[in-house]
């Protein structure tokens, strides 16, 4: 085990900044440009709505920055049209970005933020994604890696897919 | 930043990995692996071998060369597989190995992490369509652990007590 000193929290802060900007552009492409009536596709009784998944994520956004500010609450909200719920969610990301951003301290360990709401989200994107599929819009595959994402960029104005395919 | 803490986030993401996986997973019907819920959509098989394939991409920028997993015979090995690579990945990180040409933690977390962490969601939607759904839970609280890799995952710590979606059956 390392004697040296441990990584400190504001590294790893830094980090997690870049994972809110991942989740910016991932989630970006995937809300863009749906297949008709997307918002309200239910692939099954039980399961989740396009619409009801996004308004989700915005919740889990919400619900990161009560915990990074220690004021942790959660709310279920009713899902809006889906240009004013994807509007919602990049608001929601930036409100947090920003709290990260800033000298304001982290009331949770970025490890718990990450493995709770950040993680959730990225799993929700990978779902409205295969449901984009399934109601007959699917959007191209992508060399994420190669894709411009920076902290800090988590609005809608993301850039452009660098490597695309079929 | 220093690497030392970008690797440390980086190895709980695959500790988040590999407990949400094995969430998806946990007592899925014997069926599930080749459940297809329409043609072009990947089967569970198909979504695990993939997985374990983004995370191999990520570890040839340890050690160069290409991966290319081929499809096993079973689901049980696909999933035994990923675990491996799993570990495998988390080793170069806990060591401190040099990222070959240019690659940075950033585009590791971007990529193929976020790739595999995206599908893991997908195995979970896909265990709902094949009947048998996941039981939601706060996963802030769940124990995950970056030395945590393998199959045998905690069970969750706070489980919801109330799921409105859940099947006739289900109890707390």
């Amino acid at each position: 085990m390392s004697t040296g000193p441990q990584p400190s929290s504001d590294d790893k802060r830094e980090l997690l900044r870049h994972i809110v900007a991942t989740l910016a552009y991932r989630c970006g492409k995937a809300v863009n440009n749906p297949p008709p009536h997307f918002k309200d596709f239910r692939v099954a009784a039980g399961a989740r709505t396009p619409g009801e998944i996004l308004a989700h994520i915005g919740d889990l956004l919400d619900w990161a920055l009560s915990i990074a500010s220690g004021k942790q609450v959660w709310h279920d909200s009713t899902p809006l049209p889906w240009k004013d719920e994807t509007a919602r969610f990049f608001a929601a990301l930036k409100v947090f970005d920003s709290y990260l951003a800033s000298d304001e301290p982290l009331a949770a360990p970025p490890e718990s933020l990450f493995q709770g709401p950040l993680a959730d989200a990225l799993t929700h994107v990978g779902q409205i994604t295969i449901l984009r599929r399934v109601a007959g819009g699917p959007i191209r595959g992508e060399n994420y890696f190669k894709a411009e994402i920076e902290a800090g960029r988590v609005g809608a104005d993301q850039s452009s897919p660098r490597v695309e395919f079929d | 930043m220093t690497t030392e803490a970008k690797r440390a986030l980086l190895g709980h993401f695959l500790a988040a990995l590999a407990y949400r996986t094995q969430k998806a997973l946990r007592d899925a019907p014997a069926s599930f692996g080749s459940f297809r819920v329409i043609d072009g959509v990947r089967t569970p098989a198909e979504l695990v071998r993939h997985m374990t394939s983004v995370l191999g991409y990520a570890r040839t920028h340890f050690i160069g060369g290409r991966y290319w997993p081929e499809a096993l015979s079973t689901f049980d090995e696909e999933i035994v597989r990923f675990h491996e690579m799993l570990g495998t990945l988390a080793q170069h990180l806990r060591d401190g190995d040099i990222l070959l040409d240019g690659m940075t933690e950033e585009r590791l977390l971007q990529g193929p992490f976020s790739d595999a962490m995206t599908h893991a969601g997908q195995l979970a939607l896909l265990r709902r369509l094949a009947g048998a759904p996941v039981p939601p839970e706060n996963f802030i609280v769940a124990e995950i652990t970056p030395d945590r890799l393998g199959r045998d995952q905690a069970n969750p710590v706070s489980p919801d007590k109330v799921w409105p979606e859940a099947p006739k059956d289900w109890k707390v």
